[in-house]
């Protein structure tokens, strides 16, 4: 019998047993969904932008080419985006370099400040930047100056505040892969201090720079919060879209303008892939953490400008939690509760329902991910390949875009998706496509770390794969679906840009009220409004911790008992 | 027979990685699968163990077919290279854990840990992690957790290779004991040698997916086929047929018909050495390992190796004699062509 004849044999024997059919449920449903909730919509935003009348055409392309106020508005975003990159790739790597290349005392806080325009809404920062610039703002009054902060420098600021924790983070993961061996090595061989900084730090820190600088203009040239609120009439792409299609009911105008948005994020995430996979390449296993010594002159700079930097930060988001509880900006000054107490029809409500979207976003986005990883182990490279790479996708597409796409795709009779269309649930699954990449990402490095033996020790052992996923698979990777879980709830509570197409006068989620709220004039009431929206926020940081510390601990007393 | 590969095949893309390879393994037999890295131990070991699925050939135990058993079914032990124990659970938890899902009592099982434990000699570890213990401990906690269900085969995947060099031997005589008193059909992975020479009752020679000879570790040892086994198992001195007629031409004698293709292999204890003024043979180094000396002699045969027990009066320079009894060698067929050196 031939070798042929003898596998076409084995493979017509092969069962459908119940792990099979298993696996094909946990890589089946993530990938329905990834198919209905983004390739779906993208195809569509993709042909209503070559739609014109009743046939296809790049009509739409030409018009849209053709007019001036889109070429000012893609001149202003590239400016922006430049300009943003450049200011927090240079902050970011000062705090960065000061956090993990320096000696000095504090760094918890500086951690702790970095992050805190995270646990925002974008447009916070907005906020804060006008209570302390604009034409009533301390500063502004203080030096008796009339600073014009809508426009070109305050986005500018606000962007770059927005960006910077994500530029500190990638820029220190890169410098932390350097090792103390290196350093040693240099050292022994007679490298001076400033050599050592320039030979080894700067190009550890080569990549890391790469990637931080595409990350920062990818995220300023999406953000929709910011420019929205201090932009003025500094009109960006993602302001473009939004008059568009709020503005003007231009729906294919919109698409044309959203996927024109979308070609620089596409390009910039492919080329930050790239760097990510080389930066990977370069780690080795084992290694030996750098302790700085103590150097005068090189600390106590690097503190001092640190600090600086985190008192910027520290005073933009502070001056809205203060602002909030102020009587009259800025004619009474005296404290009161009073704009706690929300005007706008619906007044609180967007805020519980804007918690109750994360939960099920985090809930559910944290579970499809995870049958996602954990079905994708099992299948032949060749096939888990493109799926992964769909997966990763939607990190390259603007909030502003998948908004779009959504309306057209769920605003449609043609389909019986439109039985979502208006419903809180359409908006927590937006929430988790947006962030789909950024989970799916954090997932399988914890997945990379479960050894496949573990998991063939235990098929061995006579478990089938629901039993494996349960008693090994879930234990082992609790901290990284905890880390999944917040991620995906704090970003669904302040996100703006995806979500500001699909809420409905009945239906509005947190965001986009502080941003009706200050549209409407009510700017304390926005602060205020801000301020609860950080205070959920912040809950689920400690909430985070606290979970990951009880995870840690049971594990270690285990252990000692 | 008890266990029963035939012609077993298993390709990824354009790389084949077994090529019709059968093997068998009697009850209670201790089967060492022996070969370099890439030549398809691991994944006949993976077949078996139903963790790979076959392209084609049979697996069977005892006349019934396990190819369409999923491994969870075919009630088998494994150990890997790395340990792989559970780290979310406690030594006991790890043992225990096929017994839990085969639905032992709670009380049956921790009856059975605590005389696994004993038997692998680490009564006291049952509420430690993984993590708390060391490399060589972890190991025999895997072997306990391996055959604690009653393995019908158990599986080794190089389990000594991550240790160092002391636990190693340790280790390999504790789990010829366990297998011997359990009698467990065995199979082992393994690259190294002395190993297979240590444990085994039957070597399974391997190189590039095909099995190139099966037989009892002295059967390798002084018997091997072919020229890759005769390297592989060991320092070998191999010469063409030329230099033998000419030279040792009592050797001549054990060739199989006149095949020029045939090598002499001949092992480095094997030829005698003594000093002599007018020694045809040269000592150019000696290495010291301790219970032998190593000796690398230039003769009119070319290169080759020599050891000798005791102390040896030889410094480099020396002129000896060398003497081969005829049963000493065996002609191996040179399989590994275009190699050059005739000598190892």
């Amino acid at each position: 019998m031939s070798v042929a004849e003898t596998s076409s044999r084995a493979r017509t024997r092969r069962r459908l047993d119940a792990d099979r059919l298993l696996t094909l449920a946990c890589i089946g449903l993530p990938l329905l969904g990834l198919i209905l909730f983004f390739a779906y919509p993208m195809v569509i935003v993709f042909l209503r932008s070559i739609t014109v009348g009743d046939s296809y055409g790049l009509g739409n392309y030409t018009e849209v080419l053709g007019s001036s106020g889109f070429w000012r508005a893609t001149r202003h975003s590239l400016a922006m985006g430049g300009a943003t990159t450049a200011l927090s790739v240079f902050l970011g790597f000062i705090i960065a370099h000061g956090l993990y290349r320096c000696a000095f005392r504090g760094k918890w806080l500086i951690r702790s400040v970095i992050v805190l325009p995270l646990l925002a809404p974008s447009l916070v920062q907005a906020l804060g930047l006008i209570f302390l610039l604009g034409r009533n703002g301390v500063i502004s009054r203080m030096l008796g100056v009339e600073i014009e902060i809508y426009g070109f420098w305050g986005l500018l600021i606000a962007n770059t505040l927005y960006a910077l924790p994500q530029a500190v983070m990638i820029i220190g993961a890169a410098l932390v892969l350097l090792d103390a061996r290196t350093y040693e090595a240099a050292e022994v061989m007679g490298a001076p201090p400033w050599r050592q900084f320039r030979d080894l730090t700067l190009p550890a820190a080569r990549f890391g720079i790469l990637n931080a600088a595409f990350v920062c203009f990818t995220i300023t040239i999406t953000d929709f919060g910011n420019a929205a609120v201090i932009g003025g009439d500094y009109s960006v792409l993602a302001t473009e879209i939004y008059s568009q299609v709020v503005g003007q009911r231009n729906f294919n105008m919109g698409a044309v303008v959203g996927i024109m948005l979308l070609l620089p994020t596409v390009i910039s995430y492919s080329i930050e892939r790239q760097a990510m996979k080389r930066q990977q390449a370069g780690q080795v296993t084992g290694q030996e953490p750098y302790r700085p010594s103590f150097a005068p002159l090189r600390d106590i700079s690097m503190a001092a400008l640190s600090l600086l930097i985190c008192a910027g930060i520290v005073s933009v988001i502070g001056i809205v939690v203060y602002a909030s509880f102020v009587t009259l900006w800025p004619y009474n000054m005296a404290l009161s509760p009073k704009h706690y107490d929300i005007t706008l029809a619906g007044g609180y409500s967007s805020l519980w329902m804007t918690v109750v979207i994360s939960l099920a976003a985090a809930a559910g986005g944290t579970i499809a991910v995870f049958l996602l990883g954990l079905g994708l182990r099992r299948l032949p490279k060749a096939v888990a390949q493109p799926i992964q790479i769909l997966a990763a996708m939607p990190a390259a597409v603007p909030g502003m875009v998948l908004g779009l796409a959504y309306i057209l795709t769920f605003n449609s009779t043609a389909t019986p998706l439109y039985l979502l269309y208006g419903t809180a649930a359409l908006i927590a699954i937006i929430n988790f496509y947006h962030y789909h990449t950024q989970s799916f990402l954090t997932l399988m490095t914890g997945f990379r770390q479960l050894p496949l033996a573990l998991e063939e020790a235990a098929n061995s052992l006579g478990a089938g794969l629901g039993r494996t996923a349960r008693d090994i698979v879930v234990p082992f990777i609790a901290p990284m679906l905890v880390s999944v879980f917040f991620f995906l709830f704090m970003r669904s509570m302040v996100t703006l840009s995806a979500v500001v197409f699909l809420t409905t006068p009945d239906l509005s989620v947190a965001a986009v009220t502080i941003m009706r709220l200050d549209d409407a004039g009510l700017t304390s009431q926005a602060a205020a409004f801000s301020t609860c929206v950080m205070a959920v926020v912040c809950l689920a940081v400690l909430s985070m911790k606290a979970v990951l510390a009880l995870l840690r601990r049971r594990g270690g007393n285990r252990g000692a008992a | 027979m008890y266990l029963t590969v035939r012609d077993a095949t298993k390709t990824y893309g354009n790389f084949t990685a077994l090529d019709r390879v059968s093997i068998e393994i009697e009850k209670g037999e201790f089967v060492c699968l022996l070969g370099p890295s890439g030549c398809g131990k691991t994944t006949l070991l993976r077949l078996i163990a139903g963790l790979t699925e076959l392209d084609g050939g049979t697996i069977t135990l005892e006349d019934a077919t396990l190819s369409d058993l999923p491994a969870r079914k075919r009630g088998f032990g494994i150990v890997f290279q790395s340990y792989s124990l559970f780290p979310n659970m406690t030594v006991a938890e790890n043992i225990g854990y096929g017994l839990k899902i085969r639905g032992v009592q709670k009380d049956d099982i921790a009856a059975r840990v605590q005389e696994l434990l004993a038997l692998v000699k680490l009564p006291q570890v049952a509420d430690n992690l993984p993590g708390q213990l060391s490399g060589g401990q972890q190991q025999r906690i895997a072997l306990a957790r391996a055959i604690a269900v009653d393995p019908r085969v158990l599986l080794l995947d190089e389990p000594l290779s991550a240790l160092d060099a002391k636990v190693r031997s340790v280790l390999r005589d504790e789990i010829r004991q366990v297998q011997r008193s359990l009698g467990i059909p065995t199979l082992m992975v393994t690259h190294d040698q002395e190993e297979a020479l240590a444990l085994a009752d039957k070597i399974i020679c391997m190189n590039h997916g095909v099995v190139v000879q099966a037989g009892t570790p002295e059967d390798l040892y002084h018997r091997p086929a072919t020229r890759f086994v005769a390297e592989f198992m060991g320092i070998s001195n191999l010469l063409s047929a030329d230099p033998v007629a000419r030279h040792f031409p009592d050797l001549m004698s054990t060739r199989p018909a006149s095949e020029d293709s045939y090598l002499a292999c001949i092992r480095p204890e094997q030829i005698g050495v003594t000093p002599s003024e007018t020694g045809a043979a040269v000592v150019r180094s000696i290495s010291f390992l301790g219970n032998l000396r190593r000796l690398e002699v230039d003769g009119p045969a070319g290169p080759l190796w020599v050891e000798t027990h005791g102390g040896s009066p030889y410094r480099p320079g020396d002129r000896v004699e060398l003497s081969i009894a005829p049963e000493a060698c065996t002609w191996v067929v040179d399989d590994t062509a275009g190699t050059g050196a005739v000598s190892a």
